[in-house]
Formats: C-alpha cells, sequence, structure tokens
C-alpha cells in the first residue's frame, strides 16, 4: 500500500542514498503518519519495501521513543519533565493531564484520541512548562488550561484537523486564556518563497 | 551566480532596505510568538497601509533579540531615527503610537533599555544576525555580508589557508568536549578516502540547552555556509544536517534555506563557477538523546540503531559509511564564516587565551531573564547571573550554576567569580558543556537536582553497555533513598563507589559523565545529603 501511494517519495528516498539501509528512518515516519504506529505488519511491508531483513527495522523501531510500536492516540501528548520545566510547574501539568484523562503515562485513553508520554527537554525552557502535541509546541502550559485544550484537540480531531506524527506540518501554538490552541502565524518576509518539497 | 553577482546582490537589497525611511522589527520568534507577537506585527502592517506608508516605512519580522523574559519585542529602526528604539511588553494596542512616533521621539513608557548589561556585555559573533534578518529570506542573510566567507575561501584561499586561519581562531569545539576545531579540520583534510563527509550536529538535547534550535531558526544560512566552509577545507563533497524530529521550525528553515541556497548556486555542483561542489540535506533525528555521540549518530544516518561504538577510530577518519567524516556542533559551524570574513586573529582577540572567542548561553531556571545570550569567554559566572540574567527572581536567594548538562556539575555561590572558559570549569567539577546553564535557587534541594540529571541519563542509556545501563538504575535508587530520608552512611560511600565504576568503565560519553551531577553536588553540598541522612 505504502509503495502505491507514495511511489515518488520512496523512489527519491531510495535513490538518494547509496546505502539502502539510510532510506529506514525516513520511511518509518512516512509508515507512521499513514498508519498511525509500527506494529509487525507495516514494519514487514517498510522491510520489503526497502528489500531488508524485517529484522533490521524491528531493531530500529524498538530503539528510537519517537517510533511507536503499539498503536497510539490520534495525539501524542509529550510533557517534558526535565527539571527547568518542573521548576515552572511541569509535574502539576502531568497531573492534570493524568486527572482528565483518566489514564497514567504511556497509556491511550479508550476511545483513541490522547496518549501520554514523559519527555525530556525540548529546547523550550524559556517558555516552561513546555509540552508538544504531535511534535507542535505548546510553550506556557498551565494546568487551568488543560481542559480546554483536551477539548480543542478532540474537536480538531473531530473535523479531522489533525498534525502529522512525524511533525511534518506541525507549528507553534500558544494556549489562549480559554486553553485553545492559538497558532502563531509565522508569515516571514516581503517575497514568498517557494516551498521546497517536503521529504 | 558568478562571484561579482554576490556583491550586487547584497548592495542591491541594502539599498532597497535603505529606501524605508523606518523600520520596525517584531520579534516572531517562538518566546515573542507566545505572547502573540504575530498580532502586533499583523496590526503594525495594517496600521502603516491604511495610512499608505507602506513605501517608507516595513514592517519585518525576525528572530528571537534575546530579552525574551521582556517580550513581546518591537525595534525601531534605523538609528539615525529620533524614534528608534527598542520597545518592551509591547501590546496590540500600541501600534498607533508606535507609529505616530516614527521620525518624533520614541514612545517612553515602552522603551526597554539598552545601554544595560543584558545587551551591553554581549558580543555577537554567532548571533549577530539573530533578531536582525529574516531567517526564511536568503537575501537578508546576503544583505548581512552572507557568503562572503564562502566566496572568499573559494576565490581566494587554498583549504590549507582556511585551516590556517581557524587555527589562528583558536576556535574550540561547542558542541561540549572543546576539542580545537583545526585540528579535527587537519585531520580529516589529510584523511585519504575516496568520498568525505561534513556532519553538522544538530541533535542538542541537554536540559536546559535551547542554543542551537534558536541558532537554526534565526540564522540558518550561517550554518549552511559554515559547513560549506568546512568541506572545501578538508575536501568533503556531501553533508548532512542531523535534526532532533522536535524542532519542526528549525528542520523547515533548514531545508529552505537549502533549497534558497541552490537555487542562487550558493550549494551544489559548481558553486561560483568554480569546481567545487557541496551537496547538503537535512536527516531527522527520532528521539534519542544519545543519537548526539558522534559515532552513534553516525550509526543513526546510516539507519541503524544509534548506539555509540568505541573509538578510534575517530570519525575523522572512518566515519560514515566508513569515509573520513568531519562532526561539528551547530555553534561551531555559525561561528566559521565571521572568522573567514574578519580573520582568525580578529577572532583569537575576543575570549581568553585558552578559550578563544564567545560562547552562547541558554539561561534557565530561576534566573529573572531566562533566554539567550553571547558573551565573551572568560566573563565571570556573576556577570552572567546577576547583571545579564538579571538575578534571581522572587526574592529568593542564588545557590547554584548547573552547567554543562547531564556530563557537567553545579557550582556554588563561593565559585561565582570565576571566568567562564573550558579550563576553569573542568577545575570546578563541571564542564563547559553545550552552553545550557540552569540556574537555582534556595529553594532547590540538592540531592533532587543530582536525581533530575541521573533520572536523565538512566532513561538515555542506550543500554549498550552494562555499568551505564545498570549504574545509572542504582545510582538513582540510592538517590532517592536518600531524600526519602531512608538511607544510611554506607549507603552514601556506596553511592561514591557505584559513581566512580560507572565512570570509569562506560563506552561513551553519557555514562562516562553520567557521574559528574552527583560527584559535584556531593561535593560541594554534601551537607544536604547528610541533613537527608540524618533525619
Ligand atoms: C551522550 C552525548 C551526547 C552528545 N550530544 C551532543 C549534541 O547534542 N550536540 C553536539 O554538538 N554534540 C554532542 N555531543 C558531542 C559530540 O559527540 C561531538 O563531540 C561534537 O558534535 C563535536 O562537535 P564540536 O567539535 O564542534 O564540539 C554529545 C556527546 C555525548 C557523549
Ligand atoms: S555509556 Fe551508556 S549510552 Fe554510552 S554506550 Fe554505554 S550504555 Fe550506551
Ligand atoms: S526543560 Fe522542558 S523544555 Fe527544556
Ligand atoms: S523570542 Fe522574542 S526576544 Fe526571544
Amino acid at each position: 500500500m505504502l509503495r502505491e501511494k507514495y511511489a515518488s517519495e520512496i523512489d527519491t528516498l531510495r535513490s538518494r542514498f547509496a546505502h539502502r539501509r539510510s532510506a529506514v528512518l525516513p520511511m518509518l515516519y512516512l509508515a507512521q503518519d499513514e498508519y498511525g504506529s509500527l506494529g509487525e505488519e507495516v514494519v514487514r511491508e517498510v522491510a520489503d519495501v526497502l528489500d531488508l531483513p524485517p529484522t533490521d527495522i524491528f531493531e530500529v523501531v524498538g530503539f528510537y521513543t519517537l517510533f511507536y510500536d503499539r498503536p497510539v492516540g490520534t495525539w501524542m501528548i509529550q510533557v517534558c519533565d526535565d527539571a527547568p520545566c518542573c521548576y515552572c510547574g511541569a509535574e502539576e501539568v502531568m497531573a492534570a493531564l493524568k486527572e482528565q484523562l483518566g489514564i497514567c503515562e504511556n497509556e491511550t485513553t479508550e476511545d483513541g484520541m490522547f496518549t501520554i508520554q514523559r519527555v525530556k527537554c525540548l529546547a523550550a525552557c524559556g517558555n516552561a512548562p513546555a509540552i508538544q502535541v504531535n511534535l507542535a509546541y505548546l510553550y506556557d502550559v498551565t494546568p487551568e488550561k488543560i481542559d480546554g485544550m483536551l477539548r480543542d484537540l478532540r474537536s480538531r480531531a473531530e473535523r479531522g484537523e489533525t498534525f502529522r506524527l512525524s511533525g511534518r506540518d506541525a507549528d507553534d501554538y500558544t494556549l489562549a486564556p480559554d486553553g485553545s490552541l492559538q497558532r502563531i502565524e509565522r508569515r516571514l518576509g516581503k517575497t514568498p518563497e517557494p516551498q521546497p518539497s517536503a521529504a | 551566480m558568478i562571484p561579482e553577482e554576490l556583491a550586487e546582490m547584497a548592495l542591491f537589497e541594502r539599498e532597497t532596505q535603505q529606501q524605508y525611511q523606518h523600520q520596525i522589527n517584531v520579534c516572531v520568534a517562538s518566546g515573542c510568538l507566545s505572547l502573540q507577537s504575530d498580532q502586533i506585527r499583523e496590526s503594525l502592517e495594517k496600521e502603516v497601509r491604511r495610512r499608505g506608508e507602506e513605501r517608507w516605512c516595513q514592517v519585518r519580522g525576525v528572530g528571537c533579540m534575546g530579552l525574551c523574559t521582556a517580550g513581546p519585542l518591537v525595534s525601531v529602526g534605523p538609528f539615525t531615527d529620533p524614534a528608534a528604539a527598542l520597545y518592551q511588553e509591547v501590546q496590540v494596542s500600541d501600534s498607533l503610537d508606535i507609529i505616530d512616533s516614527l521620525g518624533e521621539g520614541a514612545v517612553s513608557r515602552l522603551v526597554c533599555p539598552t545601554d544595560g548589561p543584558f545587551f551591553q556585555r554581549q558580543v555577537r559573533v554567532v548571533l549577530e544576525n539573530s533578531g536582525q534578518i529574516d531567517p526564511e529570506r536568503i537575501e537578508d542573510y546576503i544583505a548581512a555580508d552572507g557568503y562572503e566567507g564562502l566566496l572568499k575561501v573559494l576565490t581566494e584561499m587554498n583549504p590549507s589557508d582556511v585551516i590556517e586561519q581557524m587555527t589562528r581562531s583558536g576556535l574550540r569545539g561547542r558542541g561540549g568536549g572543546g576539542y580545537p576545531t583545526s585540528l579535527k579540520w587537519t585531520t580529516v583534510a589529510k584523511a585519504v578516502g575516496p568520498r568525505k563527509f561534513v556532519i553538522c550536529n544538530a541533535d542538542e538535547g541537554d536540559p536546559g540547552a535551547f542554543m542551537d534550535r534558536s541558532v537554526l531558526e534565526s540564522d540558518p544560512h550561517r550554518v549552511l555556509e559554515g559547513m560549506a566552509i568546512a568541506a572545501y577545507a578538508v575536501g568533503a563533497g556531501e553533508g548532512y544536517i542531523y535534526v532532533r524530529a522536535e524542532y519542526p521550525l528549525a528542520i523547515k528553515r533548514l531545508r529552505q534555506a537549502i533549497h534558497q541556497a541552490e537555487r542562487l548556486g550558493l550549494l551544489g555542483n559548481r558553486i561560483f563557477g568554480t569546481t567545487f561542489s557541496f551537496h547538503v540535506e537535512v536527516r531527522l533525528g527520532a528521539g534519542a538523546f544519545v543519537c548526539g555521540e558522534e559515532t552513534a549518530l553516525i550509526a543513526s544516518i546510516e539507519g541503524k540503531r544509534g548506539t555509540p561504538r568505541p573509538r578510534p577510530p575517530y570519525p575523522a577518519e572512518y566515519g560514515l559509511w566508513g569515509y573520513p567524516t568531519l562532526i561539528n556542533n551547530v555553534e561551531t559551524f555559525a561561528s566559521v564564516a565571521p572568522i573567514i570574513r574578519n580573520g582568525g586573529d580578529w577572532y583569537a582577540r575576543i575570549g581568553t587565551e585558552k578559550s578563544a572567542g564567545t560562547k552562547v548561553f541558554a539561561l534557565a531556571g530561576r534566573v529573572t531573564n531566562t533566554g539567550i545570550i553571547e558573551v565573551p569567554m572568560g566573563i565571570t559566572l556573576r556577570d552572567i547571573i546577576y547583571e545579564m540574567g538579571g538575578g534571581i527572581p522572587d526574592g529568593h536567594a542564588f545557590k547554584a550554576v548547573q552547567t554543562g548538562g547531564p556530563s557537567g556539575g553545579c557550582i556554588p555561590e563561593d565559585y561565582l567569580d570565576m571566568a567562564v572558559d573550558y579550563d576553569s570549569l573542568v577545575q570546578v567539577g563541571s564542564i563547559m558543556g553545550s552552553g545550557g546553564m540552569i540556574i537555582m535557587d534556595d529553594t532547590s534541594s540538592m540531592v533532587d537536582v543530582a536525581r533530575f540529571f541521573i533520572e536523565f541519563c538512566m532513561s538515555e542509556s542506550c543500554g549498550k553497555c552494562v555499568p551505564c545501563r545498570v549504574g545509572t538504575v542504582h545510582i538513582h535508587d540510592l538517590l532517592t533513598r536518600i531524600s526519602e530520608g531512608m538511607a544510611s552512611m554506607g549507603d552514601l560511600s556506596t553511592l561514591v563507589e557505584l559513581c566512580e565504576m560507572v565512570r570509569n568503565t562506560s563506552l561513551c560519553g553519557l555514562g562516562q559523565s553520567a557521574p559528574n551531577p552527583v560527584l559535584s553536588t556531593l561535593r560541594f553540598f554534601r551537607d544536604e545529603y547528610l541533613a537527608h541522612i540524618r533525619a
């Protein structure tokens, strides 16, 4: 299926690297965006597309935290719990998330909407606590805004406006007082440049 | 493009910019953006348009200006304008006043004093364009002398001249180790191989470190130019930038910058019509901190698990796919173009004898001005934390500053007057590291701080070698017992023994330095450990 749907991207990936293995990570991001996670069948398909032994792919999936071998929620919420964020209330944010979703770390809500994870520094310590949802940054998060944030994410999912897990269309957001996501516009410069094809 | 075109383009762009009598720069980097600086920019633009003054007054979005805590920041120029000023905590409703004031005099209630130490003590080399140019326009970078360094090396210098300038500059690697950059370049230049690679390490992940992300988001071309100059010096034709997948904006801007540079012939085949070609590609990590270690990073680009391997052989001789490979940090590459433009001696005059130049630091934790600063090496910690960082907020007292992330240590008050350079930090049991500084006040428990860092290493250990995989877990357990008041004096000595074992027997830098935060807090804050034990 990947092969048909992303034929040209796969061709580019395969031709760009003299060594086929080098295409593994980019290919896994593509597959994860398509299927939502990297279960056994998906891994076998990736192996097939790249003509590599499946074991090579399995071990890569197992190693990297941003590859998910089990189904995850539509929204993967990653909370930074490193020292600078904790000084600014990251644990309180985590507690609010857990309470409102009724799940613990690394669990997914029953409706398949949210997964929460702890992660290490996201390099947004100047706007702590920072979290990412499907790799989009949310800055200066407070426990009070969690409720509104979850509601907003849920309604985005219902409208089909989710972001891909690979972060390919991730953006920066700030939370409005009611917790809804406010996209931070980033139109820069007077002469719009043609966008490079993302890969 | 041919060499003459670069200067023409720079001139044209500068003239275009000068035709504006007024320039309003709005910071739209992450900090100010989260305070809706985009709306300020929009409302300024709208007001300029409403008055029909677009031809004289330019409103631009620019990268981080550094004083994020006073954001949203807006600057008005050129400096000859009576209204030239830096404005802080600007709101959408201030737009009218700002535009009314142009040519008249600054809006005094918004003025952010720039004669204070935060600005005056900074020496901007790596950050010279941050907040000054639009990172999404290559023309802006070119107008700021961009790609002039590359032109100079390709048309006037031999690869060995380039390395000579780097040697004179005294630049040391900014990724943490502080290895002299020119020595590394020399090794790769001398290595023989049918292909060679240049890799930019943008896998920044130390807690409290956000300098590289800021550089990539604010001035991506600078990193590309540095890489191209390095490639010429060492004889490489291909390059990779390994970026954390968690940095979507940096990735987008890098890709866009590569695309723009290729279109102008500043990257790609036969740059400036010479025989030199250099192709760059962005590679994404996937959330493994250990991939910042150079051999793990190479494994990751090769499509494998990112685990470190023993060195030697070093990547300089046996790197990506076995070819000689130069790996430098983002900030290292970002320092290269100014060194080439101004000469190595110029750079060496900044900073101290053994630690030349400037260093970018990220201030986080309990400090008034969190954000990014660039200072000459040799400045004191006190100046950084009190003068530039504005001291400790909420009436609390300073307790310690953590430098060097999970490989570094905590430095107490007694050493605040110490000059910051590679060697002095090592003397007090810490390291320069990548440049993150986490400031702690009297409410922070140092045992907990040590536990934070060991927890970091525990969760980021790749598991390849036992001392690091198992040792960090044991250290973490012991620290938990200590902080819960369950430990005995015997546990304390076990802790020290464990730390030494992990330090001496781990394979890579992560394990070898994981005990540092514990050992350094034990050295300077032993009382706190003892208090937990006696209590
Ligand atoms: C566990 C570990 C993580 C590292 N992470 C980084 C990193 O994120 N960025 C970086 O530039 N160097 C990192 N390094 C250092 C690199 O291995 C390498 O020394 C550096 O990229 C060389 O660049 P430089 O000479 O310009 O400093 C890390 C080292 C270790 C052991
Ligand atoms: S020291 Fe730790 S991170 Fe480094 S190779 Fe060993 S287990 Fe992996
Ligand atoms: S500590 Fe949370 S973003 Fe750096
Ligand atoms: S983000 Fe605006 S000054 Fe740093």
